[in-house]
């Protein structure tokens, strides 16, 4: 391995902009790192040079820890998007400089320049200043100045960006041809999608500080693990099916799922990503075997685009069923995909708009299953088996990725709790295959939050025990703390259940209301369960606000319903808390969703008093959402 | 471009009208007071001249004129790059006030400057009270003319170096880092050499600057011949005794060396722009 990078962390004013990226570049790979802007890709190249410090992490170069090393000691070339070619130097001055340093005897110097400006064609303007120069010029003479101490990897940061289209191209062939000539090591920043699949041997896409997935040109293209990346490269279809015995349904259409799609329970989404020019169109039904037919559809739009032409159905069959792309229109009821027609077919094949035309797939790609991302924190006692169960309870409905987390005090600790959460993972093994186990060394609230942020968690879980013949005396500080602060839901359990079939969300009238139902549908559809949703009116409630509850509520159950859950609404009068759990036994809710306000600088204080006496009275799990005013 | 042109009148208007008025004006306020200078110099005759250029207080006080501006070009040269580098590098609290402060000598009274070295060093002064008994007095010495001079050209280099600092890109030097500079090579091989131009015409600015001093310099000096006496003192002094023709030589010695100066720096900065 030429560069390895392990859990690379680096903060700026407490915003993570790269977060744990782990990566494993091979001797003489050309390795493209794409991602928009503000992803953290500049970021990770600039810390494997030296030039910005990480905060966490570690870099390997050939072998050598270099990850506290000054840029000079690590020997690495580095091209900017800028040029940066010292201007008062000639070419070849520019060119020797790394070997100036270096004390190399001085015609050896000019050999090795000559030499490299031959490689990047620009043998004969070694005497002329950088002013001389034109901008694709300058930068073959800071690729030329980069290379010529033969460093132990190349980095470039979006070498081509600042070029106009035709010199970027030119450009670009140089670049791949003088890699493979010199088999030395490169990575590549951009943001440019065509140069990434253009010069890649893999490419590393990411996103908000996070390495999302790492594969060759291809394999992103076509059969990429993540929506991410579905989305974010080329165009796509991406649809939302549920899982039917060996088929995925979509509508009225059914697909055969492929034998190597992860496995999920039935009923589970499945979501599916065909690429528009990997669809065929024709006026008469499919013949071809081969072929999976997606039912007819109408041209609503269509575009000439010279080579190709792109096409919009909407698919008749396919009502309901949720897309994840293309976005769905303001407005638009039936789904719609998106076709591209290539060569004699784009010629031949023209259709009219409204025209109803039947749509095949050549093929497709069942993406990972994506869930709910759960953060487990397990200490050492009944509580801590209490978040473990719940937890994983949670992660397995809504077949998401989760992680057990357990805070250690003191480094010393921190082998043993590693030891123990392995246990802990065993025993849940059978039902979550993926999950994770990571140990932190510090206050427990503060870790625990730290961990949900860095890990992009979606849940938080904890577990409250009811201490012997005491009972419940009220949420631990770690609890409350991470009620406080969290920005993600928290879960504290109390007292186990063992299916996720039932949810109440205990709604508010108006705007904030709709947080905890939109989170809480959202994990009724993940984990197929039906949903009650409730409204408690009390003597203090107004007829104003009763009227927009009863909005809500209305509005509440049309959500559910586009979400495919199956739930129904109630209004009580009474007290909020008895009122509440009255239906969750009437319901035999397996969990209880509210929503937790947090009044402008001020801490969710009333109602981490109302959550701590649900949690204690209700003797079930109990979600608590923060809403955002 | 064509299309500019040909919009453009073809008639160039003459302007002699303008330029007469401009020369008007520029006569009496710049152009006669100089030209007085060399026709007083030159009415004493060449032998005249030289008499009172070769004068054992006017060869002392032009050396050490030229001493003065020398060593203040040298030392402010190197301060207000290290300045300029500082403060264009590096992001620290209180960075904008100190930006404030190197640049306050320019608009400070050359008189106040004066005053306040004395008022620090002097005898009765903040750290002269202590310092004058051991024997460590600035003031009325070479040591408070260069002082002085320093205080108030200080902000002359800084101004020519700082914007060539501030226009360089931090790759620049991340460059020379990557490619195994260190930062001292760095700022040797890399920074400096683009620093030339900024370099030379800092240096020459506060130079020329340095030679003209008078306000701050005849606080602190105490105008002592063959002591502290610069150029610009001598010319006072003289004028004040009614040697207008001693003054007057040395003044246009004084005279023709900035005009020296100022065309070189002239030349130089039309070259620079052009490369």
């Amino acid at each position: 391995m030429s560069i390895r990078l392990t859990d690379l962390t680096k903060r700026y004013n407490e915003q993570l902009v790269v977060n744990r990226v782990s990566l494993e570049i091979r001797d003489g790979e050309l390795f493209v790192l794409l991602g928009g802007s503000g992803s953290g890709k500049s970021t990770v190249l600039r810390m494997i040079a030296g030039l910005t410090t990480p905060d966490a992490g570690k870099i390997e170069l050939n072998g050598r820890d270099v990850t506290y090393l000054s840029p000079q000691a690590r020997g690495v070339g580095f091209v900017f998007q800028n040029y940066s070619i010292f201007r008062h130097m000639t070419v070849l001055e520019n060119v020797e400089f790394g070997l100036r340093i270096r004390k190399t005897k001085s015609n050896e110097r000019r050999r090795r320049a000559e030499e490299l400006l031959d490689l990047v064609g620009l043998a004969g303007l070694g005497a002329r200043y950088p002013s001389q120069l034109s901008g694709g010029q300058q930068q073959r003479v800071a690729l030329a100045r980069a290379l010529a101490y033969q460093p132990a990897v190349l980095l470039l940061d979006e070498p081509f960006g600042a070029l106009d289209v035709k010199i970027r191209a030119q450009l670009r062939v140089s670049l791949k041809e003088i890699q493979r000539q010199l088999q030395v090591t490169t990575i590549l920043v951009t943001h440019d999608q065509e140069e990434a699949f253009e010069l890649a041997d893999r490419i590393g896409v990411m996103d908000t500080g996070r390495l999302i997935e790492v594969g060759a040109p291809e394999t992103l293209y076509y059969q990429p693990d993540t929506e991410f990346t579905a989305t974010f490269i080329g165009g796509g279809n991406v649809l939302v099916g549920r899982k039917e015995d060996k088929w995925i349904r979509l509508g009225s259409v059914a697909l055969p799922l492929p034998p190597e799609a992860a496995h999920t329970d039935n009923g589970a989404p499945i979501r599916i990503l065909f690429r528009p020019e990997r669809t065929i169109l024709q006026s008469e039904p499919f013949q071809d075997r081969a072929i999976q037919v997606l039912g007819q559809g109408e041209v609503i739009e269509q575009i000439f685009a010279g080579a190709v032409q792109r096409i919009v159905l909407e698919m008749e069959g396919l009502r309901g069923v949720r897309a994840v792309a293309p976005r769905a229109v303001y407005g638009q009821s039936v789904t719609r995909i998106e076709v591209i027609q290539t060569g004699a077919r784009a010629a031949e094949n023209i259709f009219t708009l409204g025209q109803k035309v039947w749509v095949g797939l050549r093929d497709f790609h069942v993406l990972d299953p994506a869930g709910l991302k759960v953060l487990i924190c397990v200490s050492q006692d009944a509580s801590g088996q209490l978040a473990a169960e719940m937890g994983s309870l949670l992660a397995h409905a809504t077949h998401g990725p989760a992680t057990l987390l357990h805070v250690a005090a003191r480094p010393e600790l921190a082998a043993q709790a590693r030891d123990y959460l392995e246990t802990v993972r065993r025993a849940f093994a059978a039902q979550l295959p993926g999950l994770d186990v990571r140990v932190r060394v510090g206050t427990s609230a503060a870790q625990i939050l730290l961990e949900a942020q860095e890990g992009h968690y979606e849940v938080i879980a904890l577990g409250q025990s009811a201490s012997g013949d005491t009972g419940f005396r009220g949420l631990g500080s770690t609890a409350r703390q991470v009620l406080e602060q969290a920005e993600v839901p928290v879960l504290l359990t109390q007292t186990k259940r063992v299916s996720l079939k039932q949810i109440l969300i205990c709604t508010r009238g108006g705007e904030p209301g709709k947080t905890d139902v939109a989170f809480g549908g959202r994990v009724a559809r993940r984990a197929d369960a039906a949903a009650t949703v409730l409204f408690v009116q009390t003597e203090q409630t107004t007829p104003e606000e009763q009227k927009r509850a009863a909005r809500h509520l209305l509005q509440a159950e049309a959500a559910l319903a586009v979400q495919g859950v199956r739930g129904k609404i109630k209004i009580l009068d009474g007290g909020i808390i008895e009122n509440i759990i009255r239906q969750a036994d009437a319901d035999d809710a397996d969990l209880i969703v509210i929503g937790a306000q947090a009044p402008r600088g001020r801490p969710r204080l009333r109602w981490q008093n109302f959550a701590t006496q649900l949690v204690g009275a209700a003797a079930r799990p109990v979600l608590v959402v923060p809403m955002n005013e | 471009m064509t299309m500019t042109t040909a919009l453009k009148p073809s008639r160039v208007p003459r302007g002699l009208f303008p330029v007469g008025i401009l020369l008007a004006v520029m006569l009496p306020l710049i152009l006669m007071p100089l030209a007085s200078i060399y026709v007083f110099a030159a009415r004493s005759g060449l032998e005249g001249f030289i008499n009172a250029i070769t004068s054992p207080e006017a060869q002392f006080a032009l050396r050490f004129s030229l001493l003065i501006a020398l060593l203040t070009a040298i030392i402010n040269g190197g301060l207000g790059t290290y300045t300029a580098y500082v403060l264009s590098k590096y992001r620290f609290p209180g960075r904008d006030a100190l930006n404030v402060i190197v640049n306050l000598p320019v608009a400070i009274p050359t008189v106040v400057v004066g005053t306040s070295l004395l008022l620090l060093w002097g005898p009765i002064g903040i750290l002269g009270q202590f310092l004058v008994p051991l024997g460590i007095s600035p003031m009325f010495a070479p040591a408070g003319v260069l002082l002085a001079h320093l205080f108030v050209t200080f902000p002359y280099m800084l101004g020519a170096v700082k914007p060539v600092l501030d226009e360089l890109e931090v790759t620049y030097e991340e460059a020379a880092y990557t490619i195994g500079a260190s930062q001292l090579e760095a700022f040797r091989f890399v920074i400096l050499p683009a620093l030339r131009g900024g370099l030379f015409s800092g240096a020459l600015l506060t130079f020329a600057h340095s030679l003209g001093e008078f306000g701050a310099t005849i606080l602190v000096s105490g105008n002592l011949p063959f002591r502290t006496q610069t150029a610009p003192l001598y010319i006072f002094a003289q004028f004040e005794a009614g040697n207008i023709e001693a003054a007057n030589a040395v003044a246009a010695v004084l005279a023709t060396l900035s005009f020296v100066l100022f065309f070189a720096l002239m030349q130089f900065n039309k070259k620079s722009a052009r490369a």
